[in-house]
This record gives C-alpha cells, structure tokens and sequence, in this order.
C-alpha cells in the first residue's frame, strides 16, 4: 500500500509543477502590463514602479519564476494587492464557511441519492425508476445559480422560512448558523445528488444481475438484505470515482452559490480577487485549489482499494 | 504507392457505407427522447439565425416608462429594470448561447486533437509532456480555471470562448491520443506504413476517420455543459458584456428584482434550462447512434 501511495505521489510532482507554471504564465498572460492592469489609471508612476519592484517584474522571467517557486516552497503564496495581507492568511479566513457548505452539501446530496438510486434501481422501469431518472436528469441540466435563486425566490422571498444571503458561523451560532448555510447547501447538494443517484442507480443494476445476488435471492433474504449485504458496497466504486470527478464540479458549484448567496468562502475570494485584478491573490487560491483538488484525488484514488481489495492487490 | 496497392491496403479499414450511417441515425432516432432534443435544438437555432425577424422590439432599448412591466400581450416576458423587453433581450441571447457552446467545443475539439494526435503518434517524451500538461489543465476545477483564465483574457466572448475551449481540450486530446494509440498498431496500418505511405497520410486516411465517432460523440455531450460554463461564467459577469443580451448576464441583471420582477431571471432562465435539457438528450441519442457501447 506504501508503494501505491508513494508511485501516486511521484506522479503528481510533474503536474504540479506544470500547475505552479501555469500559474506562475497567468501573470505574463495579461494583455498589457500586469501592473496597469492592478492598479487604478490614477495611480502614481512611483507606487506602479514599486508594485513592479515588488512582484519582480523588473526582472528576466527566468529568475521571476525561480524566486516565486523559491517562496512558494517556503510557503510563502504572495501578498494580495488589496489588503496587503499574505494570500494564505486570507485564505484560512475564508476556508471555514467553505468546507462547511461543502461538508452539508455533500450530506445532503448522500441523503437523497442513495434512497432514489436504491428505489429507482429496485423499481426498475416503473414510475417510481421514472421519478428517480426525471430527478437526475433536471439536477444535471440545472444551473446552480438558476437554482439558487428559484430557492432564494420560494423560500426566502415567498415563503420567507430561510434567509436569502449572510453567513453565520454554526458552529458559533447554532441553528441560526445553520439555517444561513440550509438554501447554499441544498443548491450545491442538489446537482451532487443529481450526478450520484444516476451513477449508483446504472451501477445497482448491473449489479442486481449477477448470479450471486440471485443465488441470495434464491436462499430466502429479504430483498433489503440483499441489498445491504451483495449489492450496495460493489456497486460504490463507479460512486467513488464520480465523487472523485465530481470534487471539481463542488468546488466550481461553490464559487458560484458563495457568489450569489454572499457566503465569505474561498469561492467567493476567487471571484473578488479576479474582479479585483489582485493577481498574486488569483495565483495563489489558485494554487491552493488545484493543491486541494489534486490530494483530494489522491484521497479517492487510495479509497478505491479500501472498499476492493482486488484493486489493492493489482 | 501505386494506386492499387494503396486501394488494397486501405479498402479494408474504409468505414462508412450508407447503410451504416443510416443505422446510426435510426438507432439516434430511437432513443425515447430524442425528437424533443432535436426540436429544441432545431428551434434554437432558427431563433439565433431568424433573431432580427422574430425579436418583437430593440434589445437594447430603453423604455424608462415602462420599467418591470408584468408578461402580458404587449411584453409576452415582461420589461426589465430598465423597460427592456425580456423575449427580445432572450431571443438575442440564444445567439450568444449557442455560439459559445459550438464554437468553444470546436476550438477544444481542434486543440485536443491535434494534441492527442501527436502525443499518440510521436510517443516517448512528446506524449509524456503532452499528456502532462493536459493532466495539468485537470487538476483544476473546470469553473475556476475559466474564471482566472477569463480574468487574464479579459471579459468579453472571445476570452470565454478561449478560456472554455482550454478547458475542455484534455477530454478531446485523452480520446484522440488513445483511438491513435490503438489504431497505430493494426495490421493495415501496419501495411501502410511498409508500403510507405507517410504518418501524415495514415493519419488522415486512417486514425481521423476511427477517431471520428467517439469526438463527435464527446463533442455532442459537451455543448450543452458548455453553454452552461457560458452563462455561468456570463452570470459572474466575464462574458458578453452589458448591455448585450446573454442568458447568464441578463439573469444576474434580474437577481436584484426577484421579488418585484421574477421574470427577469426566469425567462432566460427557462430558456436555458430547456436549451441544456435538450442538448443533453440529442447527446445521448448521437451517443446511443453512433456508439451503443458507450451508452451508460
């Protein structure tokens, strides 16, 4: 398993640091000078001049690239133009109402596929499959910020049960913290549990199939035992890989509902950062994201073998 | 090559009669939802092309005395805060729409084949670096690396197209580099290349042609997720810039007057959904036409 872990590691060196490039070219991209481009027209020649001292620009791109990458690997992601503070200090302010959201999205989206997938496999073909696969189909093609706002509409404006925009900390606040954090998480839940439902309810039937879920049937358990016991645990791989591929889709969802539903998130840092053309803060969320992203597929990846043996084996 | 030598040896591989193409589109036709996809997507595009024709009124212009009018028989849709007419202002965003989700798949499609292509073919250290880099490009959230590529490039719809046509190029380069990988080691290619026939030639004569279905049928599966980045990223404000019409942006416009004005944000909005929703089934069907394997 060591072995495993240690191959997966060292194949992901060269796409980091294909990442930190990429990165690092986001800069240089910029049509124009980067500087003019952060900074308001009415700003001094000398403040710009500093600025460009400051981010290096006054340099060969070479050694720009090797003395960012020599901070970065002493953990030092850069300073945002805006507040001046360090971006890692920025982003740990704003890591908490994220992993929230992200944490009640993902129980909810586990809460409502496994019974839909479950009951549309079981009823194969009926109008409860129907159901199920209609679900699906409207959480796939459904934009999050259409349906953040169609739940912003119903339950905050009509029906005034939740409010409609604000974070306060659960953890601090209690219910009220939750209840802030309900309309967000329903939306970024909602197209998980789309995508979820659809691949457990394709990967149980294909699993309904095999013989050794006959041969239980032919012993005499209950159907919910069969299910429990045979069928749900082998048809989770093709779920753990769609969590894996899904992690992305999350971590976009939540750029978008921190956006709309005014969330004080890394997602909605991303969005003011860019808006702000605060590109050292931009390069550094950025980097952190794709960090995040890239050991969250790691994390996947290692699950694989914890629920298959036979892939642990291979 | 003498011509029949080269008839012999590339006969065989030749893939398309009519009768196949025929079969794929029957079996397209028969997927159950099918006929409504491509209504839709029919209707779309009448609509994007036929915009000057069927718009009732200006997009652009202001009504200051008619500001958020309620649907009725003069605005089918209603005004916005600005007394604009929501269907015009909808119908015009089609365009906007449609352009976005067909031309950043074609610019991905382009660049991930030529990429795939020539990793397969090349191997070694080009495949390595190509591959790489396209592992790269995934390593990040589809969405985020948009949006920070949109901020480089600039708002508008030329750096959303750029910015989606990067993002999905390493789905089209990992299909494309694994068809050339396996059509590399078939006997007649194998024969071709004995007969000399360059690696341009077999290329063209024969990896395009077997690469073909499963582009296409990625291809058609991503528009409609395209068009969606669009509007989100429009919605976020990167795209088509006020005060153009595009389905994303005018919804963020309406965000603001949900209580007194929802049509504002649900026209387009319905617009939009039925648009993915229909796209979505003329995917499946192309997929379930051209290649019953892949159906899921």
């Amino acid at each position: 398993m060591a072995e495993v872990v240690l191959r997966r590691l060292l194949a992901t060196v060269p796409v980091l640091l294909l990442v930190t490039a990429g990165v690092f070219a986001l800069l240089h991209l910029t049509p124009g000078d980067p500087v003019d481009a952060m900074m308001a027209e009415s700003a001094d020649a000398s403040t710009k001049e500093s600025l460009r001292r400051e981010l290096g620009l006054d340099r060969p791109i070479a050694v720009q690239y090797a003395a960012w990458m020599g901070r970065l690997l002493r953990g030092d992601l850069g300073r945002s133009i805006r507040n001046g503070e360090p971006v890692l200090e920025n982003v740990s302010r704003r890591i908490r109402p994220s992993l929230q959201l992200a944490l009640l999205a993902m129980a909810i989206a586990l809460t409502i596929a496994f019974p839909v997938a479950i009951a549309s496999a079981v009823r194969h073909n009926t109008g409860v499959d129907r159901l199920g696969t209609t679900f699906a189909l409207f959480g796939i093609c459904m934009p999050n910020f259409l349906l953040a706002l169609l739940l912003i509409f119903v339950f905050g404006v009509t029906l005034r049960w939740l409010p409609i925009s604000g974070y306060l900390d659960p953890l601090e606040e209690g219910w009220s913290g939750l209840r802030s954090l309900i309309l967000p998480a329903v939306t970024l839940g909602l197209a998980l549990a789309a995508v979820i439902t659809r691949t457990l309810r394709s990967s149980l039937l294909e699993v309904l199939a095999e013989d050794y879920v006959r041969t239980a049937r032919a012993k005499g358990l209950s159907e919910w035992v069969v299910i429990r016991g045979h069928v749900l645990k082998n048809a989770l791989i093709p779920v753990v890989t769609v969590l894996g591929l899904q992690l992305g889709t999350l971590i976009g969802g939540a750029v978008i509902t921190e956006y709309v539903f005014a969330l004080p998130g890394v997602g909605r840092l991303v969005v003011d950062a860019v808006f702000a053309r605060d590109y050292p803060l931009v390069q550094g969320v950025i980097l952190l994201i794709a960090l995040g992203f890239i050991v969250s597929n790691l994390l996947v990846d290692l699950l694989y073998g914890y629920i298959d043996p036979r892939i642990r084996l291979r | 090559m003498d011509t029949s030598t080269r008839a012999f040896v590339f006969a065989e591989p030749a893939p398309a009669g009519s009768d196949r193409r025929w079969g794929a589109l029957r079996r397209a036709a028969r997927a159950r939802l099918a006929p409504f996809g491509a209504a839709v997507l029919l209707a779309a595009i009448v609509v994007a092309l036929a915009a000057p024709l069927l718009s009732p009124y200006d997009p652009l212009a202001q009504d200051l005395g008619n500001v958020l009018a309620r649907p009725g028989r003069v605005h089918w849709l209603g005004t916005d805060n600005v007394g604009r007419d929501v269907l015009s202002r909808v119908i015009w965003g089609t365009r906007v729409s449609l352009v976005a989700g067909f031309v950043s798949v074609a610019i991905a499609a382009a660049a991930g084949g030529v990429l795939g292509m020539l990793a397969g073919y090349a191997g070694g250290r080009a495949d390595g670096v190509v591959m790489r880099l396209m592992d790269a490009v995934l390593s990040l959230p589809p969405l985020v690396l948009a949006l920070a590529l949109g901020a480089v490039l600039g708002a508008g719809l030329t750096g959303v197209l750029l910015a989606l046509g990067v993002v999905y190029t390493p789905a089209f380069a990992r299909l494309m580099r694994g068809q050339v990988l396996s059509v590399k080691t078939r006997d007649y290619v194998e024969a071709a290349r004995a007969l000399g026939a360059s690696g341009w030639w077999i290329a063209r004569r024969h990896v395009l042609p077997n690469a073909a279905t499963p582009i296409v049928v990625q291809a058609s599966l991503s528009v409609a997720f395209a068009i969606l980045a669009e509007a989100s990223l429009s919605f976020l404000g990167l795209g088509i810039q006020p005060p153009a019409a595009s389905w994303g942006s005018m919804i963020n416009a309406g965000r603001g007057y949900l209580q007194q004005a929802p049509w504002i944000v649900f026209g387009p909005g319905a617009a939009l959904f039925v648009t993915v929703v229909g796209l979505n089934f003329v995917g499946d069907a192309i997929r379930d036409g051209l290649d019953p394997r892949l159906r899921g």
